[in-house]
């Protein structure tokens, strides 16, 4: 008899999403993390005695707003901070800035004093991006079909997919259909001129990829990072008490609706019998029955670990080892003696997202260092002051500073990730960080370097990858995790996935986590 | 009043497509004038003699995909296409080398000396690729649809195609797929484990693109290089006797014979537009054709920007030309030799002459000539594809004597500072250079040598930037994309102007493709 | 008379260990390629005395060719198992078993055979080459795989003398080495292995043997079955006895599925004859799940043997003025096979049975025309003309001696 309807694997954002949608709907659910705390990479740690950090995100970008809907995260004490300024590119001479306002004419103001001729186009063009990601929202709601079964025609007249399509009039889809495979510098020569303005934009492009802004793709991923953004350029929000909010809040959902959530529990098996998922065994040797498991875990995990390379498929087996991680993000967490002044930006301008960036050629030279196995010898800093918007992060007076640096490849050449690569990596860092924060070095009080080998090793991320899979073009919608897996259901019955390796991908907005549940309880 | 200027169509400029075109028109009747710039018919498909006794397929040096009903249909082999198979692809390397043939036996103890794995995997390789090219066909077979405004036989076109890609089995889909969007080097790595062999493979996906192999999109240019055929063997590469100006004479005679008239020296100044209509063409020495119509084989940049005003065009459009991308990235580089080049890997005369040779021993090799172009260089090592074509045809160069062709990448438009003589030669120097790394008796022979950067390729032959494509093959540029949307089947905005080059659908490549399919569009055939 | 034969031409194609005694031995100059190896069509001007060879003395074959795996390691016996459809796990030690492998739609890959040398050291042999295909499905295993393909030589010693020659020649008596078991011995100080096996049907034996003995062993064999008729034999002579035998020859009967280009190029082993080599009791082997399938609504294909009639065919000949001409040699070429209007099925391989005396062929059958008895029209080609005539299914292997499978008791 199964002890449980369903095991979920994993408490990162979309695992709990799907168990708290699942459990709502009466099942009994019971979710298995391997650390001492839930959340995953929303999780919220203490990195230095007194001082607290956003394990990966420091800010959210979107949450798939029908989570907000039916679970009401909001009304259960999810508080999301809205800045005004979402976001500044340090300018390299002159200090001179530009502020990504939430209100898109001051945006436009601060561009026109980089150039005129882009200040004029920025509102058009962020009615553009507005178009194309309004059609991809509703692509990301649908499970994908799984072509080509289904057929292209099918696949294209999906109903739902009608109405934006006809709202906005073939030409969305074309221009769709333009961008996704645009490289960023090929999407910004056809609107921008300004240096700065074209790199700013492109690093949205480049987030989290292997890739530097020359790659294809990379306008695929400028979108995806936009979704629900309603034209707002690197929009994001803050989350009051820290990243780690959201999933407490999940958890209480959990506990309300009788769910079990059980921490320090590592899932070392998922048991297999005739090609039916039949449970899980935990590293204790305890033998978990359920009538379905959901795994938050990434496609290497669930089923080359967990699964076994003996159950697989020759031909699925193949499709699965195929897939591309390559993380080549590191998160750097200083302690700071106190708060580190930026020329150009006032004080009240310190709890946004700042990034360093000042050409495309810049990121794309930093980019380089992955083809090679290097860490970047200038790499792209973007970074955020968390205790800004919480201050119990860190002692009075004294503040976080959390940088998201590009490129650490997972794969280095000539070492492997031991203490000296990290600490290249740090100086490195903070030799970029020296030409904004003059005196950032005397401000160091302590800090951690989460290479993507820690990453993989703290969060059993496979090559640190965050998004459980590189979000190429030829890893999304019906290849996403695989052409043969990509509807939340796997080769096995009653396993499933919901983690940012299936379609839409990464990123905190829990979609992954809704559209699986929908689909397990449908059946 | 009737006047021995006028004609049913002017096609301007005479490369192959222009040519195709000119042909398919005559033979249905049209009374049809090439009118082309140079001294010489071809474009980029040319032979020249450029040094006394040494004759050069100036730029594209070998032949594949050539679609075989227009070699049928224009009856080129009447009129002297004589294509020669290509043999091997030799990648020499640092104390050893890997050679492929046309036999498999030999192919797979060749690469099973370096992989038993790829050895094995190469067999399956090879005839899936195959598969794949000819699910493309179809795709490129078809006029581009409107994807604006579909008219009925878009839609039936494109329901055709849906059609088709059901016919697909599940994997071959998952390929098409992987190939329209990865990079060559993700996708070969799937495959195989010799890196030489990766490298060497992933070659196709950057000729002519300004992109290295780990370029996300390198793959479909990779198989935009599969889908050739030449006597019914897929992906076989082959030599025109005489040069690649013999398939452009072929056509030129084809045209002819069905009653063209081909002028050279006749370089056109723009064409006469009156009241959103083409009559004719102005020439640079003042002359005026008339015409029903006119259809030009230059690349987009040229037809929209150059052969007419913008005003005639909607703004919308002139927008999407203006964004088409045209970067050029290759040089090409000539060489008359006193003898062979002898490789310290495999010493002596031998089968590899006759075939390619590739200067690609590694990904980073490539990576690292990609790399210099990406920040405004020409490679210092860069990756060459060569052949020796005297060796196929003794007649392209005096006895004894030989000529090579060496198409290189990469060597960007946009060079640091532009091209000028000085960095010309430094061009041709580094390629020298690294050819002498693996055969190093090539300094001694060489008695005299061409270098066309992409400047010269643009001011010699008309190739915007140099783009040896008429425009990228990415897939934003592509199929109802090319050269830009709505105006994918060949017609333009203004009436009775027609496109016709490679910067139309299916791209660049010596395939006669975009003539025959604009000039069955015209004639209302398809 | 004969020439001296002076030859020297340079070959890209491999040589056996034996080559310096079959080039000589090769009165025809017949070669055909065999993996990539040069191989003996025939030795003499005719394949016939080779062929009775087989059937009637004893047959000497270079086999080398053969590609061979070593797996090793503790769970190579789990990944054999895994890998083909037969019960490797009651597989024992100096046992050898005939099996196909699929892939996961229950297609068939290759045939061969799997000797356990050892608990935890199997060989496996292979029509093509398999590596990859093996690595691929033992990741993450404790076991190692080599190609011994070149690391061991092969010579097939086969017909109803091959017992006695051995016994001549080994340290040990071979009277006790029962059907598709092996052992290993000694010819004179030389190591060999010699496993009951082959690819005739007839009795006869596989030795195995370190490639630099190769030559040693050679001529051991034919000295001392030289009072036996020992005959080098080359493939023409093999291909024949196979096809009496019902033995399938990939390429010819069947298309690998990793190589072959459409899904209905593809066969099962139900489809190739090959059932009972099924073992559906197994907890899990690779394509298991689609063949229970097939299995559930019943294969769409059979592989049989047919007889095409000889009066009949006599009487399209005499039509034509002529007298019966049958290709001496075993045919490749696809023919098909109608039932009325109907195609139902073709033959890929056929021969004229020379120890029968009767017209034999290998063919796909759809099902429900594959019943023993059923008559099906062959088409036949007389003097450029095509003719029907009939050819009866019938019970395969053609020819099945008892000593194929007999000891001296
Ligand atoms: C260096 C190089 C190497 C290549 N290698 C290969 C290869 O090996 N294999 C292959 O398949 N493809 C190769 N290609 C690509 C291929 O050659 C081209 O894509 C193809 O030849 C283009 O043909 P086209 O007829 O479309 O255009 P073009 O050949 O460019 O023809 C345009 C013609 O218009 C003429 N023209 C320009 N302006 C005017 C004017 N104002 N008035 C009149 N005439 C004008 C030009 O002189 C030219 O003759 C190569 C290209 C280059 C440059």
């Amino acid at each position: 008899m199964a002890q449980y309807d369903i095991i979920v694997i994993g408490s990162g954002i979309n695992s709990l999403v799907a168990a708290s949608i699942i459990a709502k709907a009466g099942k009994k659910v019971l979710v298995l993390e391997a650390r001492e705390k839930i959340g995953g990479l929303a999780s919220t740690n203490e990195f230095a005695p007194g001082f607290q950090c956003n394990a990966i995100y420091d800010t959210l970008k979107w949450i798939d707003p029908r989570i907000i809907k039916e679970l009401q995260i909001q009304s259960q004490g999810l508080e999301l901070i809205e800045m005004d300024i979402k976001r500044i590119a340090l300018g390299e001479k002159e200090n001179k800035h530009i502020i990504f306002h939430k209100d898109p004419l001051l945006t436009s103001d601060s561009i026109a004093d980089h150039s005129r001729e882009d200040s004029k186009k920025w509102i058009d063009f962020t009615t553009h991006i507005e178009k194309l990601t309004k059609f991809l929202e509703k692509l990301y709601q649908l499970a994908p079909p799984s072509l080509p079964d289904i057929g292209l025609l099918d696949a294209l007249s999906m109903r739902s997919l009608l109405g934006p399509l006809m709202g906005q009039g073939p030409q969305g889809l074309v221009n769709l259909a333009r961008t996704a495979p645009m490289m960023m510098p090929e999407l910004m020569d056809e609107w921008f001129e300004n240096e700065l303005l074209r790199s700013a934009l492109s690093t949205a492009g480049t987030h989290g990829l292997s890739y530097g802004p020359y790659a294809s793709g990379t306008g695929y991923n400028f979108l995806h990072q936009h979704l629900h953004s309603k034209g707002i350029i690197h929009n994001s929000s803050s989350v009051k008490g820290g990243t780690g909010a959201f999933p407490a809040i999940l958890n209480n959902i959990l506990s309300s609706n009788n769910a079990d959530v059980r921490t320090r529990v590592k899932v070392t098996s998922i048991n297999i019998k005739n090609n039916v998922c039949e449970g899980v065994t935990t590293l204790e040797g305890e033998e978990i029955l359920s009538n379905q498991v959901i795994s938050g875990l990434d496609p290497q995990s669930t089923f080359i670990n967990l699964v076994g390379n003996q159950n697989l498929d020759p031909s699925f087996h193949t499709q699965i080892k195929n897939i591309k991680y390559r993380g080549s993000t590191a998160r750097i967490h200083f302690a700071l003696k106190d708060m580190p002044k930026i020329e150009g930006v006032n004080e009240d301008q310190m709890n946004t997202v700042f990034s360093i960036s000042p050409s495309m050629e810049y990121l794309e030279k930093a980019s380089d260092a992955v083809k090679y196995g290097f860490i970047s010898e200038n790499p792209y800093v973007e970074f955020s002051i968390p205790s800004t918007v919480n201050p119990e992060f860190s002692p009075d007076g004294k503040h976080v500073l959390t940088a998201s640096v590009q490129y650490a490849p997972y794969h280095l050449s000539d070492s492997d990730w031991d203490q000296s690569s990290k600490e290249q990596l740090k100086q490195n860092t903070i030799q970029v960080l020296e030409k904004k924060i003059p005196d950032i070095t005397k401000l160091i009080e302590n800090s951690v370097v989460h290479s993507p080998k820690d990453l993989e090793d703290e969060f059993g991320l496979t090559e640190g990858n965050l998004n459980h899979g590189e979000m190429t073009l030829d890893q999304l919608l019906f290849m996403r995790p695989t052409a043969s897996s990509s509807q939340y259901s796997t080769p096995f019955k009653n396993l499933f996935l919901c983690g940012p390796g299936t379609h839409p991908g990464g990123g905190l907005h829990g979609m992954n986590g809704y559209n699986a549940a929908k689909k397990v309880l449908k059946g | 009043m009737p006047s021995i200027n006028k004609y049913d169509a002017i096609v301007i400029g005479g490369g192959h497509n222009g040519l195709t075109a000119a042909a398919y028109l005559s033979r249905a009747g049209k009374k049809v004038l090439v009118l082309e710039r140079r001294h010489v018919l071809g474009g980029a498909a040319v032979t020249e003699e450029v040094f006394p006794g040494f004759k050069f397929s100036v730029c594209s040096y070998v032949v594949s995909l050539m679609k075989p009903n227009v070699m049928r249909e224009l009856m080129l082999p009447k009129f002297g296409l004589e294509l020669l198979p290509l043999e091997s692809t030799f990648t020499p390397l640092d104390g050893d080398y890997l050679m492929r043939t046309a036999d498999g036996d030999q192919t797979y103890r060749e690469i099973a000396r370096h992989s038993k794995k790829d050895a094995e995997a190469y067999k399956r390789f090879g005839p899936l690729m195959g598969q794949i090219g000819m699910a493309v066909r179809p795709i490129l077979e078809t006029i581009a649809p409107n994807a604006l405004r579909p008219s009925l036989s878009d839609m039936l076109a494109a329901k055709r195609l849906l059609d088709h890609f059901k016919t697909l089995s599940n994997e071959q889909f998952e390929y098409l797929t992987k190939l329209m969007t990865m990079s060559s080097a993700d996708f070969l790595d799937e495959w195989f484990e010799f890196e030489p062999l990766k490298s060497t493979m992933s070659a196709s996906g950057i000729i002519g693109t300004f992109m290295g192999p780990r370029s996300p999109g390198s793959a479909y240019v990779m198989l935009h290089h599969y889908m050739g055929d030449i006597d019914g063997a897929f992906r076989a590469w082959g030599f025109q006797r005489g040069g690649t100006g013999e398939v452009s004479m072929a056509i030129a005679r084809s045209a002819e014979h069905f009653g063209a008239t081909i002028m050279t020296e006749a370089s056109v100044k723009n064409v006469i537009v009156k009241n959103g209509r083409a009559t004719g063409v102005a020439l640079e020495n003042g002359d005026e054709y008339i015409s029903d119509m006119v259809i030009s084989g230059l690349d987009p940049k040229l037809s929209f920007l150059k052969m007419v005003e913008e005003k005639e065009l909607p703004s919308d459009f002139v927008r999407s030309i203006k964004n088409f991308r045209i970067r050029g990235s290759s040089g090409k580089v000539n060489l008359a030799l006193d003898g062979l080049p002898d490789f310290t890997c495999l010493p002596g005369e031998g089968h590899h002459h006759r075939g390619a040779i590739s200067i690609s021993p590694d990904f980073d090799y490539l990576e690292n000539a990609y790399d210099d172009a990406k920040y405004g260089n020409f490679s210092k090592r860069p990756f060459m594809d060569i052949i020796l074509p005297s060796v196929l045809d003794p007649e392209m160069a005096p006895p004894g004597k030989h000529v090579m062709s060496c198409f290189v990448q990469y060597a960007p438009y946009n060079l640091k500072g532009g091209w000028d003589d000085n960095k010309r030669e430094a061009f041709g120097d580094a390629v020298v250079n690294a050819l002498a790394r693996y055969a190093p008796n090539i300094k001694d022979i060489i008695l005299h040598r061409q270098v066309l950067t992409p400047a010269d390729l643009e001011d010699t032959f008309g190739l915007t930037e140099g783009n040896i494509f008429h425009g990228e093959l990415t897939v934003q540029q592509l199929f109802s994309l090319r050269p830009a949307v709505k105006w994918a089947d060949y017609t333009t905005p203004i009436k009775n102007y027609f496109q016709c080059g490679s910067g139309t659908h299916p791209g660049g490549g010596i395939t006669g493709s975009p003539g025959e399919m604009a000039a069955k569009k015209i004639l209302g055939i398809h | 008379m004969s020439y001296k034969n002076q030859f020297h031409a340079e070959t890209q194609l491999k040589l056996s260990p034996f080559f310096d005694r079959t080039s000589v031995l090769n009165e025809s100059q017949e070669w055909r390629r065999w993996s990539g190896y040069l191989s003996a069509t025939n030795y003499e001007l005719n394949h016939e005395n080779e062929y009775f060879a087989i059937r009637t003395k004893a047959a000497l074959l270079d086999i080398t060719p053969l590609y061979k795996y070593l797996i090793e390691g503790p769970d190579s016996q789990k990944f054999l198992h895994r890998l083909v459809t037969r019960n490797i796990n009651i597989c024992k030690v100096g046992q050898v078993m005939y099996t196909p492998w699929c892939d996961e739609k229950g297609k068939v890959i290759d045939d061969g055979t799997v000797q356990r040398l050892s608990d935890h050291k199997f060989r496996i042999t292979s029509a093509e080459p398999n590596l990859e295909w093996l690595e691929h499905n033992s990741v993450g295993m404790d076991l190692a795989i080599s190609d011994d393909s070149s690391t061991t030589a092969a010579l097939a010693l086969q017909g109803p003398n091959s017992r006695d020659i051995l016994n001549a020649v080994a340290k040990e008596t071979l009277d006790d080495l029962k059907f598709f078991w092996m052992k290993n011995t000694r010819f004179g100080d030389i190591p060999v292995s010699i496993s009951r096996t082959g690819y005739t049907g007839d009795l006869g034996y596989e030795i195995w043997m370190d490639p630099s003995d190769a030559l040693l062993v050679w001529d051991m064999l034919i000295e001392k079955g030289k009072p036996y008729g020992i005959t080098p034999t080359g493939l023409q002579a093999l291909d024949i006895s196979r096809i009496e035998a019902g033995l399938i020859l990939l390429d010819v009967d069947y298309i690998s599925s990793r190589h072959a280009l459409i899904e209905s190029r593809k066969s099962s082993p139900f489809e190739l004859g090959l059932g009972w080599s099924v073992k559906m009791k197994k907890d899990n082997f690779i394509g298991k799940r689609a063949l229970e399938k097939e299995l559930k609504n019943g294969p769409e294909w059979e592989f049989v043997g047919i007889e095409i009639e000889w009066a009949q065919l006599e009487k399209h000949y005499r039509k034509a003025g002529l007298a019966p001409g049958l290709p001496s040699t075993a045919w490749r070429t696809s023919t098909p096979l109608y039932s009325g209007s109907e195609q139902v099925g073709y033959a890929t391989s056929g021969a004229w049975s020379p120890i029968l005396k009767r017209y034999i062929a290998l063919a796909h059958i759809k099902n429900g025309y594959s019943k023993e008895g059923t008559v099906l029209d062959f088409e036949l080609k007389v003097e450029h003309f095509r003719k029907l005539t009939p050819a009866k299914v019938v019970k395969t292997p053609f020819f099945d001696p008892e000593r194929k499978r007999s000891c001296p008791a």
